[in-house]
């Protein structure tokens, strides 16, 4: 009897942890259509502004030496190359930046497309 | 070493445009070679400094931000036969209504590829020999302006003795000036003594005041005039030169 109450409760808490996740799900989905429609701006010098102090230092340093990689980027912000690389995927993400790849090297630049 | 100062201000009629044709030319006078850009480009007053080189222009700074012409296509050698050891040249943005009217309809992605122009010309500028670069900016947060800034290595604050400068200086070096993690130096210009306790040990907003220039009436009447090749012992001319040894020291 027990036993059959426990199983009860895990039962429970189960669909209430699905129940948590699915709003986790559905809410990471939204931000991720926000952040869609945010990027859809050009990336101006007002766009910089608005971005976060870490993003804004990358773009502003991709603006000022052009097309670059993760480490040439470091190099001036003088941040650990893989903490670059980050925000300029970031960047990527939101659609402000384009990569490409040039033999073994990731190259990224402010999105032409949106200019 | 290279560098790229922006004459900026938060109000309009502070004196930006005297300040940085005088600092261009003081530049020139110390053998630099220098270049000074236009870029108030919704009320530009640059060419009243240089009548020589008001004719003649075949290109502007509009077509430089526009893409449709290289740097070296807008800017114009001036100052000859001045007595400079240096070299300056300039580049005009156009007054004319139609241009003014058109560059507001320029939309985001316009001023994002404008502000990318700019850097290019700057790069350009500097690969072919230019020491200082100089941009005259228009007030407040224009695109223009921010773009210059954003594109410039420090930000000469242009400061006038009211509060309303005060308070939108405040906004801005809040909001532009230490968001884009510029170095910057504040000019108080047509200085008045009342304002002085604003200034904590030469230091306002957390930038060095590096010059309180009076107000004087004979730099209004003679306007148009650069004060640092006519008359070198007036008190502007060596306020003038002693902004371009400080900003050296800052950069």
């Amino acid at each position: 009897m027990i036993e059959k109450e426990m199983i009860e409760e895990i039962l429970h808490n189960l669909k209430e942890i699905n129940a948590k996740l699915d709003k986790i799900i559905q809410n990471g989905n939204t931000a991720s259509l926000n952040e869609k429609v945010h990027s859809s701006d050009s990336l101006d010098v007002m766009m910089l502004l608005s971005l976060p102090d870490h993003l804004r230092t990358t773009a502003t340093t991709l603006f000022e030496i052009g097309p670059a990689t993760a480490e040439d980027i470091a190099e001036v912000t003088r941040k650990e190359r893989a903490v670059e690389s980050n925000y300029l995927n970031q960047l990527v993400r939101m659609e402000h930046v384009e990569k490409y790849r040039e033999g073994r090297k990731v190259y990224f630049h402010i999105n032409s497309k949106l200019c | 070493m290279a560098f790229t100062i922006a004459v900026h201000s938060a109000k309009g009629g502070t004196g930006k445009t005297s300040i940085a044709v005088n600092l261009a030319i003081a530049y020139a006078l110390d053998g630099r070679k220098v270049c000074l850009l236009d870029m108030d480009l919704r009320g530009p007053s640059l060419r009243t400094f240089f009548d020589n080189g008001s004719s003649g222009v075949s290109f502007w700074v509009n077509d430089l931000l526009s893409g449709r012409k290289g740097i070296n296509e807008v800017v114009m050698d001036t100052g000859a036969g001045l007595g400079m050891a240096g070299k300056v040249s300039v580049a005009y943005s156009k007054a004319d209504i139609s241009e003014i009217r058109e560059l507001a309809s320029k939309d985001r992605k316009w001023q994002s590829n404008a502000l990318k122009n700019i850097i290019a010309g700057k790069k350009e500028l500097i690969r072919s020999g230019t020491e200082v670069i100089i941009l005259d900016t228009g007030p407040g947060v224009e695109y223009e302006s921010i773009n210059a800034v954003a594109a410039s290595d420090l930000v000469l604050i242009v400061h006038s003795s009211t509060k309303a400068c005060s308070e939108c200086t405040e906004q801005l070096v809040n909001g532009v000036y230490k968001s884009l993690n510029k170095k910057c130096a504040i000019v108080d210009n047509m200085h008045h003594c009342s304002l002085d306790e604003d200034t904590l040990d030469g230091m306002r907003y957390g930038f060095p005041v590096i010059a309180a220039i009076p107000c004087i009436c004979d730099i209004a009447k003679r306007s148009g005039e650069i004060f640092v090749l006519s008359d070198r012992e007036h008190e502007f001319s060596r306020a003038i030169c002693d902004i371009k040894d400080k900003l050296e020291s800052i950069l």
